[in-house]
Formats: C-alpha cells, sequence, structure tokens
C-alpha cells in the first residue's frame, strides 16, 4: 500500500506540477537529443574518417605502387649500367621501361650527380647536365638516397625541364664505388592521377602534398592550398621514403553544420514541443486537481458552517429519520432542553420523550410529510424530560429531500416556548380575575367605548383646540352634543352599577341611558367631551344622576383610558361613586366652618394657625386688619410676614424662642412687640398651642392679643415703681447716713457732757469744753452738708442758663489757686472758649470746684501734678472730662463707694466723703451722669455726660 | 484681777479722746492703743503676734471707717485668727443704728457683742467682767 501511495505521490508529484514536469520532459529529451546526435555525428564522422582513410589509403597505396613500380624501373635502369659504368642500351631499356610504367614520364641517369643521360631527351634538355650533388638545393635530398643505400624520392620540386615532379634516385655502385644515380622523373601530375586524385569526389575532398623542405624545414605544400584546413577535417599520411605527407581534406567546412547543429536543432524543437505538451497535458490534472480542492474547501466550509449552525443554536435542531422517527442527529440545545446527553439521546425515537398525549399528533405530522401531503409542518407540543417536567416546545419540521425523492431526514427546528405558555396561562388568569373584580367591585364601574366619539371630534375638528373654544362650541350646537353622547359605546357595566341606578340588568340600563343623564349634568358632560378633545387620559368630576326610581343621586364621576388604548379611546374604566351622603356630610361641614370662620373673626385677637413642617402659617383670622392695619392676604401672601414685623429690638430672642418652642412643642404665652402699617409698635401677647401627630408637633395655633394698652400700663406701673422703688432706696439711704452721722455727734456730746459731770478738775472740765465746742462745730458742718444735699434733691426747677463753660473752669481754677500754687500743679484746659452749655451756674461752679479741688488733693507725690481738663461731643452727647496724674483709686475696691455718701478712702485728712456724693447729685439733677476711669498710681478720670 | 489691753479702732478724734478719758477714769485697763482705721489696727496686731508682744484683751471697733472699714477689718481678723493664740473680745462700737449692722455684726462669731455710742462706763465693765 505504501509503495503505491509513494508511487501516486511521486506521480502527483508531477502532475501537479505541469510547468516543471513540462521543462523537466523537455531537459530530458533536449538531453537525449544532443546525445544522439553527437552520438550520430560521432559515427558521421567516423564513418567520414574511414572513408577518408580508406581513400587516402588507396592513394598513397597507389602512389606507392607507382613509386615501386619507378623504384623497379630505376632498378632495371640501373641494370643497363655495365660494369664499366656505361649505360648500354638506355634508349631501347628507357622506352620499354616507360612504356611498362607510364607513370614515369623521363628516366635519368645520374652519373656522379651530373644527370647525362635523358630519355626522352625532348622537352627535357634542361636538366641535361644538372648536377645535383652540387645543387644547394636538390644534393640534400639527392644524398640521403645515398645515405639510406634505398630509393629516395625527392621532390615534389621545380624541374629544369620545367613543370613539377618527383624524382626517384637511387645510388648506383659499380664496383663497389659510388657510380651516382638512377633516377626516374614523375610529373606531378602523372603521379597524383595516377594516385588517383582526380577520381576524388571534389565536391567532398580535396587533396593536399607536402613536404617539409629540407631547406626551410617549413612544410611545403604543393597543391593549390584552399585555406587553412587544420580545421577541417582530414586524414593524412606521411609517405616513409620521401617525407611526402598527404593530406585529405574534408571540403565542407560547415558540414558540420548541416550534420551536427540542425538535427539538434530540430530535436530540441521536437523537445521544446514535448515539454510543451506535457505541460498542457499535465496542466489539465492540475486544473482539475486544484477545483476539486476547491470544492472539497467549499464543501468542508459549509459542513463547518453547518455544523457550528447545528452545534450552538439557541434552538433545538434535530434531524429524523423521516421513516421510522428515529432521531439521527440532534444539537447541544435540544440535549439541554430534554436534559439528556448526546448519547442517550441519539437513535432513539422521538416518540419517547414526546408527551403520551401528543404521540399521536406527532406521529400524524410525520406520515403527511413523509408521504408528502405537506412539505412542512408547525406545532406546539410538550416534551417530558430527563427529570419528568414537562416543557412546550414549538416545532417546525421540514424534510431534507426533494419533493418527488425518497424520503430520507427532515430536520426539526425546536424552541422551547415553556415560559411563553406560562406568560399565556397567567394573562388568562388574570383575564378572569379581573373579570370578576370588576362584575363583584364595590364601586360601580363601566366599561366604554369613546372611539365613536373621538372621530366625531376629529370630523368636528375639535381635537386639540383650546378648552374654552370647545366648551362654546357645544354650548351653541347642542344637536352636535346629542350627537356626541348617543356615540358613547357601553361595553360592561357591573353589579353596583346597575344597584346605583335601581334596575335589574345590563340590557335595561343600556336603553334607558339617556334618561340616565340628567339636563342638569349636561355641563359636567360637555367637560368631559372637552376632556377627550384635550386628549386627556382620566377624567374625574362631581356629577348627579337619576337612578330609575326618579331619584337624584350625587356621584364623582372618573375615567380613566386603559393603557394601550390611549389613542384609540376603545377602551376606558369609568367609575361613578355614590357620593349623596358625602355631599351632605360636607354641607354641614362647610356650614360648620363658616360658623367657626365668623367666630373666629369676632374674638378680639388674631387667630393663627401655622403648619411646623413647611414653616408657613395656614391661617390668619380678620382681625389682623384691626389690629396691625395689614390685610389677610397682605399677610399670608409674603411668608416671613410674622418675623418682619417683630420689633427691631424684639426679634431677636422672639424668634429664637419660638424656634426652640417649635421643637419641643410646649403650649406657651409669651410677648413681644410688632410693628403695625403705621409704624406704630403694637404690644402683642401670643398663646400658643401645639397639635401633635405620633409625638411630634406637626403644626401650632395660637391667638395674639393686642396688649399695648395694657403693656403701656403696666409699663408705666413698673416705671413708676421703679422710681418709688429707688427714691426709697436713696431715702433709706440718706436717711441712715444722716442719722449715723447725725448719732455720732450728739452721741458724743452726751459722752462729753456725761465726762463733764464726772470731771474731777477744773482742767479736766475746760478740757472737756473745749472738746465739745469742736464737737458742735462739727455737727454744725454736718448740718450744713446735708442741708445742701436735700436742697439738691429737693429742688424741682433748676435754673439753667447758657453758661460759657470756659470762663466757669477758670473761675474755679482762680479761686484754687492757692492749692495749685502749693502743690505746682500744671493745669491744662482744653475747652476752647465758645464751648456754651446750659446749666445750673452754682452747679457749673460745685462741679468744677469739685473735681479740681479732688485732683489737686490726690495728687501723686513723686512726680508734677498735672491735671486736664476736655470737653468733646461722644455719640451726640457733651462730656466734660478731668484727668489728672495722681494717686489714682482702685476702683474694684472703693468703685461702688466712690461717689457715696462720707466714703472715704485715703488718709488724707481733708476728705470728708461728701464732695463726689455732691457733684454726682447735681448732675444727676440736670439729667446727666458721671463715670470714673482710673489706675492706681497712674491717674483718674472723671467723665461727666452734660 | 488682772487688768487687760484695750484698742479702740474709730476714725473720730474726739469720740477717741472720750474713750480714753473714760478708761483713764476706770482704772481697769493695764494700756490703752487707739487707730484711726481698721488698716492701722491690723498692721498693729500683726505686729505685736509676730514679735511676741502683747495682744490686746479687747478691741472696740467702729464700723465707718477711712481706708478699712469695720467689716473688712473683721474678714482680717477672721483670716487671721489662727495665728493668734490668744482670744480677743471683739466688740463693735458704732452710732450706726441700722438693722442691717446690727444683723452683719451676729455673722461674725469673733464679735461678741454690738454697742451703740455713746459708750458707758457700765457697758465698759461689763465688757470686762465678761472676758
Amino acid at each position: 500500500m505504501s509503495t503505491e501511495n509513494k508511487w501516486s505521490n511521486f506521480v502527483n508529484w508531477f502532475v501537479i506540477r505541469p510547468k516543471t514536469s513540462g521543462f523537466l520532459i523537455f531537459l530530458v529529451f533536449s538531453i537525449g537529443v544532443v546525445f544522439l546526435n553527437t552520438l550520430r555525428y560521432q559515427i558521421l564522422k567516423d564513418s567520414e574518417q574511414n572513408e577518408m582513410n580508406i581513400i587516402l589509403k588507396n592513394i598513397h597505396q597507389n602512389i606507392e605502387e607507382s613509386l615501386r613500380t619507378s623504384y623497379g624501373t630505376t632498378v632495371s635502369l640501373a641494370l643497363c649500367i655495365d660494369d664499366n659504368g656505361i649505360p648500354q642500351n638506355f634508349e631501347e631499356i628507357s622506352r620499354k621501361l616507360l612504356e611498362s610504367n607510364p607513370v614515369v614520364s623521363a628516366v635519368e641517369l645520374v652519373p656522379n650527380g651530373a644527370i647525362k643521360y635523358i630519355y626522352p631527351l625532348k622537352g627535357n634538355e634542361a636538366a641535361l647536365n644538372l648536377n645535383i650533388l652540387d645543387s644547394s638545393t636538390l644534393q640534400q635530398e639527392a644524398r640521403k638516397s645515398i645515405k639510406t643505400q634505398q630509393i629516395y624520392f625527392a621532390g615534389p620540386l621545380k624541374l629544369k625541364q620545367g613543370g613539377t615532379g618527383i624524382v626517384g634516385r637511387i645510388p648506383v655502385y659499380n664496383q663497389n664505388k659510388f657510380w651516382g644515380f638512377t633516377a626516374v622523373v614523375i610529373k606531378f601530375e602523372t603521379l597524383l592521377n595516377a594516385a588517383g586524385i582526380n577520381s576524388l569526389d571534389q565536391t567532398k575532398y580535396y587533396f593536399q602534398f607536402s613536404k617539409v623542405s629540407p631547406i626551410t624545414n617549413k612544410e611545403e605544400f604543393f597543391l593549390p592550398i584552399q585555406g587553412d584546413f587544420s580545421k577541417n577535417q582530414y586524414v593524412s599520411y606521411v609517405m616513409p621514403q620521401s617525407d611526402w605527407k598527404l593530406y585529405l581534406i574534408k571540403k565542407e567546412k560547415n558540414g558540420f553544420l548541416h550534420i551536427f547543429i540542425l538535427p539538434l536543432l530540430f530535436g530540441i524543437f521536437i523537445a521544446a514541443f514535448l515539454g510543451v505538451l506535457t505541460t498542457k497535458l499535465l496542466n489539465k490534472p492540475k486544473k482539475l486537481q486544484l477545483l476539486v480542492d476547491a470544492q472539497v474547501n467549499e464543501l468542508q466550509k459549509n459542513e463547518m458552517k453547518f455544523k457550528s449552525i447545528f452545534d450552538q443554536a439557541t434552538v433545538g435542531f434535530a434531524i429524523v429519520d423521516a421513516n421510522s422517527g428515529d432521531l439521527v442527529q440532534v444539537n447541544e440545545k435540544y440535549c439541554s432542553m430534554l436534559g439528556y446527553s448526546e448519547e442517550e439521546i441519539n437513535k432513539k425515537n422521538l416518540t419517547l420523550f414526546t408527551h403520551p398525549d401528543d404521540v399521536s399528533i406527532s406521529l400524524l405530522h410525520l406520515k403527511n410529510l413523509r408521504e408528502g401531503v405537506v412539505r412542512e409542518y408547525s406545532s406546539e407540543k410538550r416534551y417530558v424530560t430527563k427529570t419528568g417536567e414537562i416543557i412546550w416546545v414549538s416545532l417546525t419540521v421540514s424534510p431534507l429531500w426533494k419533493a418527488n425523492e425518497k424520503p430520507t431526514v427532515n430536520i426539526a427546528f425546536i424552541k422551547d416556548i415553556t415560559i411563553t405558555k406560562q406568560a399565556q396561562e397567567l394573562i388568562e388568569k388574570s383575564e378572569t380575575r379581573f373579570r370578576s373584580l370588576f362584575d363583584n367591585s364595590l364601586m360601580p364601574l363601566w366599561e366604554e367605548d369613546f372611539s365613536g366619539v373621538k372621530k366625531y371630534l376629529i370630523e368636528l375638528d375639535l381635537m386639540n383646540k383650546s378648552p374654552e373654544y370647545v366648551y362654546s362650541f357645544f354650548n351653541e350646537n347642542p344637536d352636535e352634543f346629542y350627537k356626541c353622547i348617543s356615540l358613547v359605546k357601553i361595553i360592561d357595566v357591573n353589579y353596583e352599577c346597575l344597584k346605583l341606578h335601581k334596575v335589574k340588568d345590563k340590557p335595561t340600563l343600556m336603553e334607558n341611558l339617556t334618561q340616565l343623564i340628567d339636563s342638569g349634568s349636561f355641563d359636567e358632560v360637555k367637560k368631559q367631551l372637552v376632556a377627550i378633545s384635550q386628549n386627556a387620559k382620566q377624567f374625574s368630576i362631581d356629577s348627579r344622576i337619576k337612578n330609575m326610581l326618579g331619584e337624584y343621586r350625587d356621584i364623582n364621576l372618573r375615567w380613566s383610558v386603559i393603557q394601550g388604548y390611549e389613542e384609540s379611546y376603545e377602551r376606558v374604566i369609568l367609575s361613578t361613586e355614590d357620593i349623596t351622603e358625602r355631599k351632605a356630610s360636607e354641607k354641614i361641614i362647610i356650614n360648620s366652618q363658616k360658623n367657626i370662620k365668623s367666630l373666629i373673626d369676632t374674638i378680639d385677637g388674631i387667630v393663627w394657625e401655622f403648619d411646623i413642617p413647611t414653616a408657613a402659617l395656614t391661617f390668619i383670622s380678620k382681625k389682623v386688619e384691626k389690629i396691625l392695619g395689614y390685610s389677610v392676604k397682605e399677610y399670608l401672601s409674603c411668608p416671613t410676614f410674622w418675623e418682619d414685623h417683630i420689633y427691631s429690638e424684639d426679634k431677636k430672642w422672639v424668634l429664637e424662642y419660638s424656634a426652640s418652642l417649635n421643637k419641643k412643642g410646649s403650649n406657651h404665652d409669651y410677648e413681644y412687640r410688632m410693628l403695625n402699617k403705621k409704624g406704630e409698635i403694637v404690644w402683642i401677647r401670643d398663646i400658643i398651642n401645639f397639635v401633635f401627630e405620633n409625638d411630634v408637633p406637626v403644626s401650632s395655633r395660637g391667638i395674639m392679643i393686642d396688649i399695648t394698652k395694657t403693656k403701656q400700663a403696666e409699663n408705666d406701673l413698673s416705671s413708676s415703681l421703679d422710681l418709688v422703688t429707688e427714691q426709697n432706696k436713696r431715702l433709706l439711704n440718706f436717711s441712715y447716713i444722716v442719722s449715723h452721722n447725725l448719732r455720732s455727734h450728739s452721741s458724743n456730746i452726751e459722752s462729753i457732757t456725761s465726762l463733764i459731770e464726772f470731771s474731777e478738775s477744773e482742767e479736766e472740765t475746760l478740757e472737756m469744753v473745749q472738746l465739745l465746742k469742736k464737737v458742735t462745730q462739727s455737727l454744725n458742718d454736718t448740718m450744713h452738708n446735708l442741708n445742701e444735699v436735700v436742697n439738691i434733691k429737693a429742688n424741682i426747677n433748676i435754673v439753667s442758663e447758657p453758661l460759657n463753660l470756659r470762663q466757669y473752669s477758670e473761675e474755679a481754677i482762680a479761686i484754687l489757686t492757692e492749692q495749685i500754687a502749693i502743690k505746682d500743679v500744671q493745669i491744662i484746659n482744653n475747652i476752647a472758649s465758645d464751648v456754651v452749655v446750659v446749666y445750673n451756674p452754682a452747679y457749673m461752679q460745685s462741679i468744677f470746684l469739685n473735681l479740681i479741688s479732688n485732683a489737686i488733693r490726690y495728687c501723686h507725690p513723686d512726680r508734677k501734678p498735672e491735671i486736664t481738663i476736655d470737653f468733646y461731643t461722644e455719640k451726640d452727647k457733651k462730656v466734660l472730662q478731668i484727668s489728672d496724674n495722681g494717686i489714682g483709686i482702685d476702683l474694684n475696691k472703693n468703685g461702688d463707694k466712690i461717689f457715696g455718701m462720707y466714703k472715704t478712702f485715703s488718709t488724707n485728712s481733708d476728705s470728708k466723703g461728701i464732695g463726689l456724693f455732691i457733684t454726682k447729685n447735681q448732675i444727676d439733677a440736670m439729667g446727666g451722669s458721671i463715670y470714673v476711669e482710673s489706675e492706681p498710681n497712674i491717674g483718674t478720670t472723671f467723665k461727666i455726660y452734660i | 484681777m488682772k487688768k487687760k489691753e484695750i484698742w479702740i479702732v474709730d476714725d473720730d478724734n474726739i469720740y477717741q479722746i472720750i474713750v480714753r478719758k473714760i478708761i483713764g477714769k476706770m482704772e481697769l485697763f493695764s494700756s490703752f492703743s487707739s487707730y484711726k482705721n481698721g488698716k492701722d489696727a491690723i498692721d498693729a496686731l500683726k505686729k505685736a503676734a509676730e514679735n511676741n508682744e502683747n495682744i490686746p484683751d479687747i478691741i472696740l471697733l467702729d464700723i465707718n471707717m477711712p481706708v478699712m472699714d469695720g467689716w473688712e477689718f473683721m474678714d482680717e481678723i477672721v483670716s487671721y485668727k489662727s495665728k493668734l493664740n490668744q482670744k480677743i473680745a471683739i466688740y463693735i462700737v458704732s452710732s450706726s443704728i441700722a438693722v442691717q449692722d446690727k444683723d452683719k455684726a451676729k455673722t461674725y462669731a469673733e464679735i461678741l457683742g454690738f454697742l451703740s455710742k455713746p459708750i458707758t462706763m457700765d457697758a465698759l465693765y461689763e465688757i470686762v467682767s465678761e472676758i
């Protein structure tokens, strides 16, 4: 088998390479041709050569014959020489010899090398007496014959007698002494003729005769040279006795071509032809082979395609035997659909997997297909999977054989439609459910078809026109309106609907439909038509119907277009809910609401409601107009109205407080000021209650009461109270101080008097009396001071007049000149000379005196005292400032005592503790205030706000 | 009976003279010192305590005084009390009749009594006998 294969492979190799093969053939044949040709040529040449050799042989044999006879002649001639060396009967013998040897043209006797005797003498006379031994040209050859003791043919040479010829000489010895020669002269042509040269085929060969000249040693040619024949084919023969070379030369140089080249070319041409033929011949199978290959490829590809489609399809493919129903080939999907592996399924009959109920139908289909009743069928059937599950499949089967052929296999295309089937079942179920829901709904439901209405509206060109336009159209064209109503088709109604209308059954309802639409409710119907014209998908309206008993019922009519019918309005669901009771309750509610409202409006306070999640006011009563001057509309229009109108001073705390309240939801009331429309302040008492939902405050309600008057009164009372309290306090203080000071003096007097009583000596008494004097003096002073203070306090009408401030300050300084000088105080008075203040002159003087004298008194011992008096305006208040660089006051310790009565805190004996008290009182009486700033050891500054 | 040392803390000169006179007549006291305000008094007291000199047995304290008044003096006494190894009988002697002052005096445990001016010999006798 393998050798066969090898052989076929080998052949194939050639078959598929026609060009190569052709070329090879050509090559082979060419080589063959060349070879043959060469061989032939060679043969020819050889034969030629042979022929030539033969001819030449012939020739030279002839020549040799001639020569031999010539030799014989010479010998014979030599015989005529007698012992004395004289030729006897030379002529006679010569004649005879010449007759017997036609070749020889003359005989010679050359005694001692000189030609003495010649026969025929006629014509050869020139040669007579020629001494060949003396002749340079001849002697060499002549001596040769002597040397060889044989005949030597000299020449071809030019004969003395004329012409060319050869001379054959033999040395003759007479009594062993060289006598001379006997020679024969052969005319060259005669020799050649005798040789048979002329019988040569002159066309084919020519003859050449050469001799190496003894003189020149060059080869001399004696026949006409026909070119250099060394290139030609020739044969040659060297004649021994004469050094002659005979040539036979082939004439046709270019016979070579003829013999060799042409056949060669011809042969090559044939070879080429054969090669081409082979190529051509082999091309065909190659083409065929290629075609076959291509076809095979194509087939394979298709096979692949089919295979991949078959295997990887997402639908099941099965190839079934058309007759038996056995599964021939199945794909992956089919197997997985059924839950079996490929091996399990293969070759089994499809009825094995078919649901028992569908088996007979399947077989019937198969039969029909097989018998050609149908060319294809589709069906839905059930399969039982390996696990026993039932799946629904959609099956399409086509035959894989032509209509009039024998049935072979069918191909089935199987799709799993279990899910679709299930979905269908669900749809059916839901359809049933819907039906029952519809029928048994507790709300009256209608299923209607508005498509006719829509179409008519399109006809009337009312679609998508403005609602007002459509509405007025129907108002003006009642006939069209009735037509539209009549186009409404009722598909179905449910039980509740029948109950509502108090009819027994559907047909009755359908008949009496128009009666049921009350004329009073035409308006609502028109609105519905408008809705349809606007392509509304839903509609809701309250309307009225009249039931079969003639009773009016209020209904809430809603319709909604069923999904999928939005364009055509073919299916619309309506519900007509009986709202008669609801309407009645509504009326009651509305009534009570009205009552409440009027109640609220009469309350002498602004009733409000606030929604916490949205932080917006939901209600405010009319009273707001009276209390704040704004209308309800104005109030509600601005979401931050309340905040905006709170009096600025209260705004912050009110908002904070209300925010915290809102979070906690604790009921509370608080008071604050608001601004009314005129900009006046209104005192509001806000009482708030919270409403909870799931423990979270969701809204608050309250009432804002105008308490301005009350507040005013309250404030007045409060300020009066404050005043009185203040007065009381001061009074108490004052009385306490007074009593203490007065008491100290009076107690001293008492003590002294008792001491005087118990005095033991005059001296002592006197002493006591002195003391008494002092005490009374002090008492007087105190009384005086107190008087001053009381005066100030009691002063109701304080006289004020415009005072030049600078003047008064300078007056005070003048009064204190002495102290200023003593302490060397520098006073810097920065009050401008034009400053005028309306003030009580006495007070002004007192103030200046007090403060300046204090500054002087409490100066610092370590430095030069400096007092600065300034006057400036601070925030439209006039300020008089007196500062010094004295010992300062520890305000932390004594700040509250400084303006107190009899409060001193220095060891200075002059300080009585009453000066600043009086000053402060005076300033307070004039409606100003005094402040002190100080730092111990640095200085003090008094600021008086006039 | 051992003679007591008494201090007067009051800013009224005349009153000081008067008291001095009265005490002179009583011959109850060994020595008598007077100070014009609370500060002088407390300084002297501290100095006496440190130098181990005699500390007074009795102090008659006025309320209204410059620099350091009676109450301030009392506060100083309270904080300094621990350094004193001897008890001092302190009496407030004031011309004040205010109830607040009397109440305030009660808040100090060290104040044994509140006397109103003028001070009499009988009152002094009582004080001495109570020690």
